[in-house]
C-alpha cells in the first residue's frame, strides 16, 4: 500500500478482481453513455488482501496495441535478452550460464554477512606479521577480500591470496584444499561428504542415468548427422517410424536407478555426527554467532553454515534484462537494446501514451501541494489526516493522451469498499476530453493558456493574498471543474468513514468483533474508479485492423475503439 | 509550487537564489568551497543548506618550467537540470592511488534529483537517477542511468547500482526494476516532473 498521497494506482483488468463492473443497460449505455453506479460487490476493493498485486504505477504498465487491451506482468511474458553481473557489469552468454551456474566467474564476491560487494584489499606486512605471525611466506605481498560496510573480511576465515587476480580459481583451490583435509581429519567417523560434492556427485550420476535409459549420445556414429535430433528429423522424413519409436520398440525402457553411495552423492544422516561440538560452540558463542536463514541462502556453500565465523563468500549472483511479449497475441510489446546498461528501447509500448492519466488533488489545498516523490526540504509537513465524516472536495483530473477526442464514464461505488466506509460522490461522471496534440502544440498552448489557466499559481496567489477567490465558485453535479485542450477535471465529493464502527444495542460477538478490529493500513482512503474511455480512430491506409471483423476495415473508416479499467486514488490517512 | 518556508520579510529585500548565466539557481544558504574546481551544467539547483566540497580535490601538478600555470581540476561536475535538495552534502571520495591518497573527480549527470539530508561521496551518478531524502551514497560507489535508490538507503563503499533497478535497505541490495515508463509521462499541471524525468519544470518551479 502507499505510503504518500494523493497517489493513482491502475489496475490491469486481466483479473478476476478488477474486471469491468456490468453496466446497467449494456446497448443503451454504449450509445449514449450515461453515469453508472457500481454497487459494492462488483466494485474492486483496493483493500482486498489480493489488490496489491494487481495495482501498478502507471508506468510499470505496457499495452498491446493488437489486443487493444492493458498488459501488466501477469498477462504479459517475459524473455531474457541477456545476462549480466550487476557489480562488474559484464554480459554473460546464456551457454556460460547454463554451464556455470547464474554466479560471475570474475571476481565479483558479495559479503556473506552482510551482502555488500567485496574488495580485494592488500593488507600491508605489519599486520600481517601481527595477525599471523607464523607465517613463512614473507616477502610475498597478501591479499584479502574485504567489506568497506560490515569490515568483515576473508581473515576471518582464515583465507587469503597471493595475486589480487584470478580471485575466483584461488578461492575454489582453498576450498577444496580444506574440504579434502577436514575429511581426512574425520575419516574415523563416516566422511561427511560436502554439500558441493554431493551436488557435484549427483550431478554426474543422474547425467549418466539420463544418458544411458533415455536415449544412447548417437545412434549411428558415422553419419554425418551430429545431433540426435537431426538425425530423428532425418529419420521422421525418410522412414515410416520415428528414432525415437523404432527405439521405444526395439527396447523396453530401463526405469532410472537411484543414486546410493557417497560416489553417487547420496548422504544419509548418522546419529553419531559431532553435535556435541555444535552445541559446545552454540554454548561459547551464543545465539548472535549463529547464521540467518538469509545468511545461509546467500550462496549453495553457505547452505548447512551453521556459524556467522564459517561464512564463505559469495560469488554475486547474475541479473537479467528481459524483453515483454503480449501473452495473447505473443507481439513484443517491450524490449531494450541488448546491450548491458543501455536503457534505449527498441520497442516500448507504454500503457500511459493509450489510456487516459487521472490524478486527483484537494480543490482547497490547506498547504501546497507537490508531488510526495520531491520531497525538497527536511521539513516538510507532515500530510494532514483526514477528518471522519468531514466532506471534502477534490479535483479529479483525467488527461487523454490520444489523438482523437475521448468520452469518458467514471463509476465508483457510493460506500468504498473495506472495513472503512467512505462515501464518495463524482459530480460530473461523463464527459469528453480533447485529444492530444504535437509536443509543439502543447507548448504553444501551455503559454497562451497559463495565465488564465494556472490553477496552481491561482491558488498560491489566493494563500498569499487571503482572499478566497477560488472558493467563489461552486461546484456544479453534471458540470466539469476545468477543461484545457487534452485534460478535464471533474469534483470529487468525499466523506471519510470514521475508523469506530457504529455503536449498537445488540452484544457483538467474538467473530464479529474480530472482524471489525482494524488492521494496518485499513485507515487508508483509496477509491476505486472504474474508467470507460471510448472514441473512434480513422483506419489508416495498410493497417490491419485485427480481431475487430466485425467492424470492418477499410482505410479512411471510423472504428470505435473501447478501454475500461479500474484505479485506485490514494486520498489519504483517515484520523482515528 | 515549493514555497521557501522563510518568512516574507526576508525574501522581498533578497531572492533566496543567485542565478547564474546558464541558469544554474545556488542558494545563498548552501555552503561552497573550492568555487573553482566545480562544474554546473546550467538549469541545475543547489538548496539551501547544501555542502558542496569542490576544496576537496587532487593537487594540480606542479607547472613544468616555462608551461603555464594547469587550469583547475574539477573536483565536482554536476550536469544539466539537476537538483540537490536541502542539507544534502557532496563530498568526493578518496582512494589510493601510486601510494598517495587523492580524491577523485565526482560526476553527477542530468535531470538527477537528490533528496534533502542525504551524504553523497559517490564515484560518478548517471543522469536520470532519482535518489530518495536521507541516502548515504559511500565512497565510490557508482550509480548507474535511469535508477532509483529509495529513501533512508545506505550504498555500502563500491557497490554498483546498474541501470534501471530500484536499490533500498542498509546496506542497499537490488530490490527491483524501475517501470518500462521510468521518467515517462506528466507535463500536466500536479505531475509537471516525474521521477527519473526531465526535471527542468521542477527547476523551473523552484524560487
Ligand atoms: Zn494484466
Ligand atoms: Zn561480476
Ligand atoms: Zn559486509
Ligand atoms: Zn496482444
Amino acid at each position: 500500500m502507499t505510503t504518500s498521497f494523493p497517489s493513482t494506482h491502475y489496475a490491469c483488468p486481466c483479473s478476476d478482481l478488477t474486471s469491468a463492473p456490468p453496466p446497467p443497460s449494456s446497448k443503451r449505455a454504449s450509445i449514449q453513455p450515461t453515469s453508472f453506479q457500481v454497487n459494492e460487490e462488483q466494485a474492486f476493493n483496493p483493500h482486498s488482501p489480493r489488490a496489491d498485486y494487481t495495482l501498478y504505477p502507471l508506468d510499470h504498465l505496457l499495452f498491446c496495441d493488437e489486443c487493444d487491451e492493458i498488459r501488466c506482468p501477469r498477462c504479459w511474458t517475459e524473455e531474457v535478452l541477456y545476462w549480466y553481473c550487476p557489480h562488474c557489469l559484464f554480459e554473460v552468454p546464456s551457454s556460460a550460464v547454463k554451464g556455470d551456474g547464474n554466479r560471475c566467474s570474475r571476481s565479483c564476491y558479495d559479503c556473506p554477512s552482510c551482502t555488500s560487494p567485496l574488495a580485494v584489499t592488500q593488507i600491508s606486512q605489519r599486520d600481517e606479521a601481527l595477525l599471523r605471525p607464523s607465517d613463512a611466506a614473507g616477502g610475498n605481498e597478501t591479499y584479502v577480500l574485504q567489506c568497506h560496510y560490515c569490515d568483515w573480511s576473508t581473515l576471518e576465515i582464515n583465507v587469503h591470496f597471493n595475486k589480487p587476480t584470478k580471485i575466483t580459481e584461488q578461492l575454489v583451490k582453498q576450498r577444496k584444499s580444506r574440504t579434502s583435509g577436514s575429511k581426512e581429519n574425520v575419516s574415523s567417523e563416516k566422511a561427511a561428504i560436502t554439500h558441493d560434492d554431493a551436488f557435484a556427485n549427483l550431478t554426474n550420476f543422474y547425467e549418466d542415468q539420463l544418458n544411458e535409459t533415455v536415449e544412447p549420445q548417437n545412434a549411428y556414429p558415422g553419419s554425418p548427422y551430429s545431433s540426435p535430433a537431426n538425425l530423428a528429423r532425418i529419420m521422421n522424413i525418410y522412414g515410416g517410424l520415428s528414432h525415437n519409436a523404432l527405439k521405444k520398440t526395439r527396447e523396453k525402457p530401463q526405469p532410472m536407478r537411484e543414486a546410493r553411495g557417497h560416489a553417487e552423492g547420496q548422504t544419509s544422516f548418522s546419529a553419531n555426527d559431532s553435535d556435541t561440538g555444535i552445541i559446545q560452540r552454540l554454548q561459547s558463542f551464543g545465539w548472535d554467532a549463529t547464521t540467518t536463514s538469509e545468511q545461509c541462502l546467500s550462496a549453495p556453500v553457505n547452505n548447512d553454515t551453521r556459524f556467522t565465523d564459517d561464512l564463505w563468500p559469495s560469488a554475486t549472483r547474475l541479473r537479467t534484462r528481459r524483453a515483454k511479449r503480449c501473452k495473447s497475441c505473443r507481439h513484443i510489446i517491450a524490449r531494450q537494446e541488448p546491450k548491458v546498461g543501455s536503457m534505449r528501447y527498441k520497442i516500448r509500448l507504454l500503457a500511459m501514451n493509450y489510456i487516459p492519466r487521472l490524478s486527483i488533488r484537494p480543490l482547497n489545498p490547506t498547504v501546497t501541494t507537490t508531488n510526495p516523490a520531491f520531497h525538497l526540504r527536511p521539513d516538510m509537513p507532515e500530510q494532514e489526516k483526514l477528518q471522519p465524516h468531514q466532506t471534502k472536495q477534490y479535483v479529479l483530473t483525467i488527461r487523454n493522451p490520444l489523438f482523437e477526442t475521448v468520452k469518458i464514464t467514471l463509476a465508483t461505488p457510493t460506500t468504498t469498499p473495506g472495513k472503512v466506509a467512505s462515501r464518495v460522490t463524482i459530480l460530473c461522471p461523463s464527459f469528453t476530453v480533447g485529444p492530444a496534440g504535437e509536443v509543439w502544440d502543447e507548448a504553444l498552448s501551455a503559454s497562451t493558456q497559463s495565465a488564465s489557466s494556472d490553477g496552481g499559481r491561482k491558488a498560491a496567489m489566493a494563500s498569499l493574498t487571503g482572499s478566497s477567490e477560488s472558493s467563489d465558485r461552486q461546484p456544479e453535479a453534471g458540470k466539469i471543474w476545468e477543461k484545457t485542450r487534452n485534460s478535464t477535471s471533474v469534483v470529487v465529493e468525499i466523506i471519510p468513514g470514521s475508523l469506530r464502527p457504529p455503536p449498537s444495542i445488540v452484544p457483538k460477538t467474538e467473530e464479529e468483533l474480530a472482524d471489525a478490529e482494524l488492521k494496518e493500513d485499513d485507515d487508508v482512503l483509496e477509491v476505486p474508479v472504474y474508467v470507460r474511455a471510448e472514441w473512434e480512430t480513422e483506419v489508416k491506409p495498410g493497417e490491419t485492423v485485427q480481431g475487430r471483423k466485425e467492424v470492418g476495415g477499410m482505410a479512411g473508416e471510423k472504428v470505435r475503439k473501447e478501454v475500461g479499467y479500474w484505479v485506485a486514488l490514494g486520498i489519504g490517512r483517515i484520523a482515528g | 509550487m515549493s514555497r521557501p518556508t522563510a518568512p516574507v520579510s526576508r525574501r522581498s529585500t533578497k531572492t533566496e537564489y543567485i542565478e547564474t548565466d546558464t541558469g544554474n539557481k545556488i542558494s545563498r544558504r548552501a555552503y561552497i568551497e573550492g568555487k573553482q574546481n566545480i562544474m554546473l551544467g546550467g538549469k541545475t539547483v543547489i538548496m539551501a543548506g547544501v555542502h558542496l566540497r569542490g576544496d576537496l580535490c587532487r593537487k594540480p601538478e606542479p607547472a613544468a618550467e616555462g608551461e603555464k600555470e594547469k587550469p583547475n581540476t574539477t573536483a565536482i561536475s554536476i550536469g544539466r537540470s539537476t537538483v540537490v535538495s536541502t542539507n544534502t552534502t557532496v563530498r568526493p571520495p578518496m582512494r589510493l592511488h601510486k601510494g598517495q591518497m587523492t580524491f577523485i573527480p565526482m560526476r553527477i549527470g542530468d535531470n538527477v534529483f537528490i533528496g534533502p539530508n542525504s551524504h553523497i561521496s559517490s564515484a560518478s551518478i548517471s543522469s536520470h537517477v532519482y535518489v530518495g531524502a536521507n541516502c548515504v551514497l559511500s565512497p565510490l560507489c557508482i550509480v548507474k542511468e535511469s535508477s532509483k535508490i529509495l529513501p533512508n538507503t545506505v550504498v555500502p563503499p563500491g557497490m554498483t547500482v546498474p541501470a534501471g533497478t530500484v536499490v533500498g535497505g542498509k546496506p542497499a541490495k537490488i530490490l527491483g526494476e524501475v517501470g518500462d515508463g521510468w521518467g515517462q509521462g506528466g507535463g500536466g499541471e500536479g505531475e509537471e516532473w516525474v521521477e527519473g524525468g526531465d526535471l527542468r519544470a521542477l527547476v523551473r518551479s523552484v524560487k
